[in-house]
């Protein structure tokens, strides 16, 4: 035990003095907590410009490009003569889509007829077509309805029936968590979670990979087993995380506006499992790549695929099978989903067994892989005690 | 490592020792070739599916009838959405969509048939999921595409009851139908909006650092950048030693996982095949000389990677392919302006999916030459700097010695 407390110790204070170390695991979540959630900082796309090309120009059809012009999604930026130049304007990004309200629109209407409109949204950014789509078809299904209901009247049908009649069963959509639909609360909590990941496992890594000499010097620490020797620092990577996971996981969110559901108490006991499970993969990780530039060049690249490998902006069940299982033995894909439903969600750690269990088991497997690398490189160099240098 | 002695010092020196290096230094070669290569390859397998179909979703039906397992068929049958679950009660359904099993939850009020045929228009309501947005944005549209088409049905019905002919029936269903066109993109492929995306942006993060690391490797002291020095004959040549082996094997990469994307799995190419590859090779260009940059101003190479990883880890937000640029803050669009990526991806889907004519492209060709031709700029004056620096040393050294 008092070997393992003074491993503990040589860790902790190495954390903190080692320059390498202190930047990726406490200043590295400090700016990543500035920098990363820029972009979404807006939350929501609203008033994207579009282009009208009425070739009918009369009330009717100025009245549905009013109406919408007057959503938030959309913005009529600009009303073109003819298709071929607002395409041009689009191909530009100038605007984002086309509604052209065909010749006899008004006539149509009148005559009691289907009068289309047809919309063209730039679908090679999936935001802005949902945007531009879902504005123009509810606007044009409103003032439908109401044209529906004038005529039902003219028809001499009761005024309360006619206006249930062009919906008789309405649907109501209920967004849960996220009632807004914004992009930071969406995209945030799974983020600072990968980006937990990513420092603890670089942080770690670098550890493990540069020279440890006051473990060698220290009579208390050089006595340590195997067991104590890894327990000791996982326990350091705990105290420093108990300090930056809360700040992650319940500051910021606060500070940038996103909900949160879930209990201080539930939080945290699922991210125990979820430190323990990414310490010791840096663990491995620094016995593999040997070199603390390796760990951090390799590191560096796989935050962008651990994000979409997590099933959580593209669906899990799109993923095929083979590679679907595959993706459990990273902590993120277990702890992104997890967290997330604990603390935005506002789960009971019941609703998250599996992922809870999965880290656990990940915690056991890869703590135990850490021990068996550290028996064998204790071997490798009983009599030369010098450290590797980095 | 000593040159062989029939070679001069030159550019081709260091070029040369540069792939001698990747002999000797498999991980190195890894890290720029096979690394990116196979994330490509797993992303690709990610999103092999392209659209995201039959999501599960649980319906809760307290009416029973036949009009509510009319609607529960017409909403399995949309591509998005399956009903995986019927949930008894709210309780239920509700713990199946924290646990995350089903994105959303449908209910079926009771009396729902019997109220819509009296016209009290009943509420269907649709519980989803928006804490993940994708899954949820598809689950709500697969509910909202099928329970109108019901509801029509009835319409139709209610009035062809009333008898109403049924073709001015249908007319009068939706006076103002809506043609929705998908430009560049007509069936919302994810792999041809996205995957064609992350490569570039994935590759930007090994550029950076892996030129930060090799060319810190070589200026990390005075005494290395000297030996560089030498083995180039002059310290411009050097360092276009350094950088062009580099080049050539990012434009392969960046080659093979193209071909990857648009042979194997046959995405659409719709535009100029010349402007892709000098917008890659720009792309390259700019990213190598950032790593560069980062190398020579930032001391020892673990800061110059640190720092680099930080910039450039995260940029893939700040490119505007998830949420779009044109709803950004002040910052983040500038910011955005600044990262490389950023215009090459501008180009890329320009020439890729959205078929753009040419003389629309060549603005972010140009802003990427003016990325390399500044960046390049700022790296000679760096070096020259470093010229300076030690002729004034040794200026000093002379002085010391001849007193």
């Amino acid at each position: 035990m008092r070997a393992l407390l003074a491993i503990f110790r040589i860790e902790l204070i190495r954390i903190l003095t080692l320059r390498p170390a202190l930047a990726v695991l406490v200043f590295g979540p400090l700016i990543y907590a500035l920098y990363y959630p820029q972009p979404y900082a807006n939350e929501a796309l609203r008033d994207v410009p579009i282009a009208v090309v009425d070739l009918d120009d009369t009330t009717s059809s100025r009245e549905l490009v009013r109406r919408i012009d007057a959503s938030s999604d959309v913005a009529v930026a600009a009303t073109l003569p003819d298709q071929v130049s607002a395409e041009r304007a689009v191909q530009g990004r100038q605007l984002y889509g086309i509604l052209v309200i065909p010749q006899y629109f008004e006539r149509d209407l009148l005559h009691g007829r289907q009068s289309p409109v047809a919309l063209y949204g730039d679908a090679s950014y999936f935001l802005i077509y949902q945007r531009i789509a879902g504005a123009v078809v509810a606007v044009a299904r409103t003032m439908g309805a109401e044209i529906e209901t004038a005529r039902l009247i003219a028809a001499n049908i009761d005024p309360v029936l006619a206006a249930a009649a062009p919906d008789p069963m309405p649907l109501t959509a209920v967004a849960l968590f996220n009632p807004q639909g914004g992009y930071a609360t969406y995209i945030l909590p799974a983020a600072f979670v990968l980006i937990l990941q990513q420092t603890l496992l670089i942080g770690v890594g670098l550890l493990g990979t540069i020279g440890n000499n006051a473990a060698v010097r220290n009579p208390a620490a050089s006595a340590a087993g195997p067991l104590a020797r890894v327990g000791g620092r996982l326990l350091a990577y705990l105290v420093i995380e108990a300090i930056v996971l809360p700040f992650y996981l319940i500051v910021l969110p606060y500070l940038y506006g996103i909900p949160r559901l879930g209990g201080l108490l539930t939080i945290f006991a699922f991210c125990l499992p979820f430190v323990l499970a990414v310490a010791a993969l840096g663990m491995v990780i620094a016995t593999l790549f040997r070199r603390p530039l390796a760990v951090q060049l390799v590191c560096a690249t796989l935050g962008l695929p651990f994000m979409f490998l997590a099933g959580f902006s593209w669906p899990s069940e799109a993923i095929p099978e083979p590679l679907r299982t595959l993706t459990v033995l990273l902590p993120s894909t277990s702890a992104m989903n997890g967290i997330v439903e604990v603390s935005q969600l506002g789960a009971p750690l019941q609703a998250v067994r599996g992922p809870f269990l999965t880290l656990w088991i990940l915690a056991a497997v890869y703590g135990l892989l850490a021990v068996l690398l550290d028996i064998r490189s204790a071997r490798g160099k009983p009599a030369a005690q010098a450290p590797a240098a980095g | 490592m000593k040159p062989p002695g029939r070679l001069r010092p030159g550019f081709l020196l260091v070029f040369r020792r540069e792939f001698y290096w990747f002999y000797r230094r498999p991980f190195l070669l890894f890290l720029t070739t096979l690394l990116p290569l196979l994330l490509m390859g797993v992303l690709a397998i990610v999103f092999s599916a392209g659209l995201a179909t039959r999501l599960p979703i649980a319906v809760l039906d307290l009416d029973g009838s036949d009009l509510s397992r009319t609607i529960i068929r017409a909403v399995d049958a949309t591509p998005d959405t399956a009903v995986a679950v019927n949930v008894s009660d709210l309780t239920e359904g509700r713990a199946l969509i924290l646990s995350g099993r089903v994105h959303g939850l449908l209910m079926l009020p009771l009396n729902l048939e019997r109220d819509v045929f009296a016209g009290r228009r009943p509420e269907v309501v649709f519980f989803y999921n928006t804490q993940t947005l994708t899954t949820g944005n598809l689950t709500l549209r697969g509910v909202s595409a099928a329970v109108p088409t019901v509801a029509a049905g009835i319409r139709l019905a209610l009035r062809t009851a009333q008898g109403q002919p049924v073709e001015i029936a249908q007319a009068d269903l939706s006076p103002i139908p809506v043609q929705v066109n998908p430009l560049f993109n007509p069936t919302l492929n994810y792999a041809h909006f996205l995957l064609a995306a992350l490569m570039p942006a994935l590759l930007q993060v090994v550029i950076v650092t892996t030129m930060a690391y090799t060319v810190g490797m070589d200026a990390e002291t005075m005494h290395r950048l000297v030996i560089l020095r030498r083995l180039g004959g002059g310290l411009w040549p050097a360092m276009a030693g350094k950088i062009l082996p580099y080049t050539l094997i990012f434009l392969v990469v960046l080659g093979l996982s193209d071909a990857i994307l648009f042979g194997l799995l046959d995405m659409p190419l719709r535009g100029e095949r010349w402007i892709l590859v000098v917008a890659g090779l720009l792309f390259i260009l700019a990213n190598q000389f950032i790593g560069v940059l980062l190398a020579l101003f930032l001391r020892p190479v673990a800061s110059a990677i640190s720092v680099g990883t930080l910039i450039f880890a995260p940029s893939f937000g700040y490119m505007g392919i998830g949420f779009p640029r044109l709803a950004m803050n002040g910052f983040s669009y500038w910011w955005g302006e600044l990262i490389p990526g950023t215009w090459y991806l501008m180009a890329r889907i320009d020439q890729t999916i959205r078929g753009t004519p040419v003389d629309l492209s060549l603005r972010p060709l140009m802003v990427l030459g003016i990325f390399v031709l500044t960046l390049a700029i700022v790296t000679a004056l760096r070096l020259e700097v470093f010229r300076i620096r030690r002729q004034r040393r040794a200026a000093r050294r002379l002085r010391e010695v001849t007193p």
